[in-house]
């Protein structure tokens, strides 16, 4: 059995995907997973966001999704990925995918964003997938104790930074905002030897621990 | 675009530029392609983004947000310039990446800072694609030009400030003992001294030094003569009691202000004491007011003798320092000292004249070289002659004769009065230069038909010349003679064309610039002559009357059609020289050491240097241009 068949058969009775998205989903499939251990400057992350029906994880639905690299601590216009689920929900999915490659993602509040995104692959592509996943919900505060102490919300940081963005709530606004901010997180990061990806999750692993979170 | 996402953000970045100049104003398309490209990047506080170290500049920045500190760097940064602080929409480098040379200033972020880049090479394509985009860079090339002129002015005006007289303290300008009687002083006696030393003004004082009174020459009249007064009784029953007084701190201007509320002409100085130190009079002050321009021509049209010209010739040196400290460009101060200069000439040869009989010679005062082109700096040696018609008749020779012992005065007097004797012999009273019109055309006709190296030279001189003083219409008719036959030799158009060419701007590949051997660079050799050899075979071929650097090359522009644009960055690029060399001639003739044009680069600011980098690029574009001419 090909790949092909063996994914069709995994993902059992999700929506059908046009040719190419098929492909692309091979593609994806067949990548391999990005280096962990190398320094920020040489990682492409990918900030990941969503836009929902509501903040409740079992009833709302998930209605958009973002991708935006910031690959070098560099933020490109062009790599970016922005898609409303209808009226194609798995094709929308997969594009996002490929966005996101295997890089490193990063989000702000993992608790929804990447249980939407996760339960979204699942029904949809029947995928389970295991990227690295940075939640600067908590690196944040871990990194810059003296603009904010505690995990607050995405609106009070932007407001620490003096970040704005062009639309708020959009799943791609608020990603252009948390990518702004991911670019701070590098840089002061990297002053406290906290220099790769890996390095990054554990350091919010250690965080999440002391607040017993 | 196709991506959404993309669009979106683009549109996010295209808003933001939008609210900053030169992107309000920028053309659509070119915006696009600016924010397309655009990528965002950060810098935490204390972080470097561009030093000198870092090479040629790959990016251009847009600041986002945040702030970024430009600094001069190396060891002859000057305060006012050391540092510029950037913000939002504010961009960097411009003049380093527009020339593909590392940057001079280190940029620095002073906070937290979001700053979005293009690469050197979309920067450059955007420079093409978008006039405005374009003009902006211009600009602010330009504008450095107009931050180095008052960065001069400071330097200068702090030094005018020092002289600035009306700021002078009254103990600083005080200059005799102070005379004084006691009120118990027999009237006719106290009279007698101020009659004896001639004073205006005789104070009484008391045991103690401090003045009690006052008695002025304009206070006899009424109240000694016409009241009739017993010169045998005391001076303090005459006196004018309570003087004005003011302590040795305060200035010149607080005197005249005093003086000007209180009518009087006088004021008594005293120290904390309360004693008398000095008397300043109405007159002290108007003899320290800033000499002006007026002033100068009166005195040297009104100078009787050459130790008057010398006064007027040390007050034209004093003007210039004025005039650069007020901010005037190179070209303007260089046509007023060229003025005065001429002015001053004029006397001489006025005052020669008186003594020499020239009677039925009708003659012209030649300038040449740099006087001929109305350019003359402060330290310029005499280049003249004289051009001469004899009525029918009459002695060529025997005319030769009496103009050559006018010329000697003439040449002694302008030697007295701070122009050096050409080492050179360009002087009229060397018979060579002492010539008829039919004379001057044959000496010119035959370097024109043999252009040898000595011929060339003699052109570069001789043919930068203006009629100062006597017949100008010599001036018009030998340069109409001279364009015409010019044109007609183009051989010889070329031959100068080659000469012009042998001297290259001091521009290195490595470093900055070719030094001489004692580590400077020539200003005039290798800078200022540069334009002006170009400009002159610009207006030969053009046939441009002027014989001005900047107008020939102006004027010829319109005729081969160079643009404005371009003439005027290779005068501003001309005058920046100019008023380097003006400068530092004046700074060392202040310092008692002999003149030259020499500067050490090193020596010059940052911002100075890269604006004389330009200039010499300026000269080497000129050159180019001729190397194309003439297929060199």
């Amino acid at each position: 059995m090909n790949l092909l068949a063996r994914l069709k058969a995994a993902r059992g009775g999700a929506q059908k995907l046009g040719a190419q998205a098929e492909q692309d989903l091979v593609a994806w499939q067949a990548l391999p997973r990005a280096q962990q251990s190398r320094s920020h400057f040489e990682t492409r992350y990918v900030v990941l966001n969503t836009e929902a029906s509501g903040l409740d994880l079992e009833r709302d639905r998930l209605l958009a999704v973002a991708a935006l690299g910031v690959d070098g601590g560099l933020i490109r216009p062009a790599d970016a990925y922005y898609a409303r689920l209808e009226p194609a929900p798995a094709e929308t999915l997969v594009g996002l995918l490929g966005v996101a490659g295997k890089n490193p993602i990063v989000v702000f509040n993992a608790s929804f964003n990447r249980n939407m995104l996760e339960r979204a692959l699942q029904e949809q592509l029947g995928l389970t997938t295991d990227f690295l996943w940075i939640d600067l919900y908590f690196l944040l505060p871990s990194l810059f104790p003296e603009k904010l102490e505690r995990p607050s919300r995405l609106g009070d940081w932007m407001a620490a930074f003096g970040i704005e963005t062009f639309q708020r709530h959009h799943a791609l606004g608020d990603a252009w905002a948390v990518a702004q901010l991911l670019l701070a997180a590098q840089s002061r990061a990297l002053s406290l030897a906290v220099a790769t990806p890996r390095a990054l999750a554990e350091h919010e692993q250690a965080y999440r621990h002391k607040l017993k979170i | 675009m196709s991506n959404e996402a993309a669009k979106l953000l683009v549109g996010a970045s295209t808003d933001f530029l939008r609210n900053f100049s030169p992107f309000d104003r920028m053309e659509a398309e070119a915006l696009a392609f600016l924010a397309e490209r655009a990528v965002l990047g950060f810098f935490p506080r204390g972080a470097d983004i561009l030093t000198p170290e870092m090479g040629v500049p790959a990016h251009f920045h847009i600041v986002q947000r945040g702030k970024i500190q430009a600094r001069q760097t190396g060891s002859t940064t000057v305060t006012e310039y050391a540092s510029l602080t950037l913000g939002p929409g504010e961009c960097f480098p411009i003049g380093a990446i527009s020339a593909r040379r590392p940057s001079t200033n280190a940029y620095v972020a002073v906070e937290d800072s979001f700053c979005f880049q293009i690469t050197a090479d979309d920067f450059l394509h955007l420079m093409q694609i978008s006039p405005v985009f374009h003009l902006f860079c211009t600009q602010y090339i330009a504008s450095l030009l107009t931050q180095s002129r008052q960065q001069l002015q400071t330097t200068f005006a702090q030094r005018a400030a020092e002289q600035q007289t009306m700021t002078t303290a009254l103990g600083k300008l005080i200059q005799k003992e102070p005379v004084f009687v006691t009120p118990d002083t027999p009237t006719r006696q106290a009279l007698e001294r101020m009659s004896e030393l001639h004073l205006g003004c005789m104070v009484v004082v008391d045991a103690q030094k401090r003045p009690v009174g006052v008695l002025t020459q304009s206070d006899l009249l009424p109240r000694v003569i016409l009241a009739g007064f017993d010169l045998a009784r005391p001076v303090g029953e005459l006196m004018t009691a309570n003087p004005h007084q003011l302590p040795l701190s305060a200035s010149a201007y607080d005197a005249a202000l005093e003086m000007a509320t209180h009518g009087v002409r006088h004021l008594l100085v005293v120290d904390v004491e309360g004693e008398l130190k000095g008397v300043v009079s109405e007159r002290d002050l108007f003899s320290l007011q800033r000499i002006s321009l007026r002033q100068i021509r009166a005195g040297i049209d009104n100078a009787a003798d050459i130790e008057a010209l010398q006064r007027a010739s040390r007050d034209i040196r004093q003007l210039a320092l004025n005039l650069i400290a007020q901010g005037i460009g190179a070209e303007q101060l260089t046509q007023f000292i060229s003025a005065l200069n001429d002015a001053l000439t004029r006397r001489i040869i006025v005052l020669a004249r008186e003594q020499h009989d020239l009677l039925g010679i009708d003659f012209g005062w030649f300038a040449f070289g740099s006087e001929g082109r109305h350019e003359q700096t402060l330290s310029t040696d005499q280049d003249n002659g004289i051009i001469f018609r004899v009525a029918e008749g009459q002695s060529v020779d025997g005319a030769r004769k009496r103009l050559l012992a006018f010329a000697q005065t003439v040449n002694e007097g302008l030697a007295a009065c701070g122009f050096p004797l050409c080492k050179g012999n360009i002087m009229a009273s060397n018979p060579e230069l002492c010539l008829t019109f039919e004379e001057w055309k044959s000496r010119f006709g035959n370097w024109i038909r043999e252009p040898d190296p000595q011929a060339l030279l003699n052109a570069s001189i001789f043919f930068d010349f203006r009629i100062l003083f006597g017949n100008e219409r010599f001036e018009n008719q030998l340069r109409t003679w001279l364009n015409k036959t010019v044109k007609g030799n183009s051989t010889f158009l070329r031959m100068m064309a080659v000469n012009a060419l042998k001297v290259m701007p001091p521009l290195g590949r490595i470093r900055d610039f070719v030094l001489e051997d004692d580590g400077t660079i020539d200003l005039k050799k290798s800078g200022a002559r540069l334009f002006v050899d170009v400009a002159r075979i610009l207006a030969l071929r053009t046939g441009v009357d002027s014989s001005s650097t900047v107008q020939r090359l102006r004027q010829a522009s319109v005729k081969i059609g160079t643009s404005s644009e371009e003439v005027d960055a290779i005068t501003d690029g001309f005058n920046f020289i100019q008023l380097l060399r003006l400068r530092s001639q004046h700074l060392e003739t202040e310092h008692d050491t002999p003149d030259d044009n020499r500067i050490n680069p090193e020596s010059l600011n940052e911002l100075d240097r890269r604006i004389l980098k330009e200039a010499f690029r300026q000269a080497r574009k000129l050159q180019l241009r001729l190397k194309l001419d003439y297929q060199l």
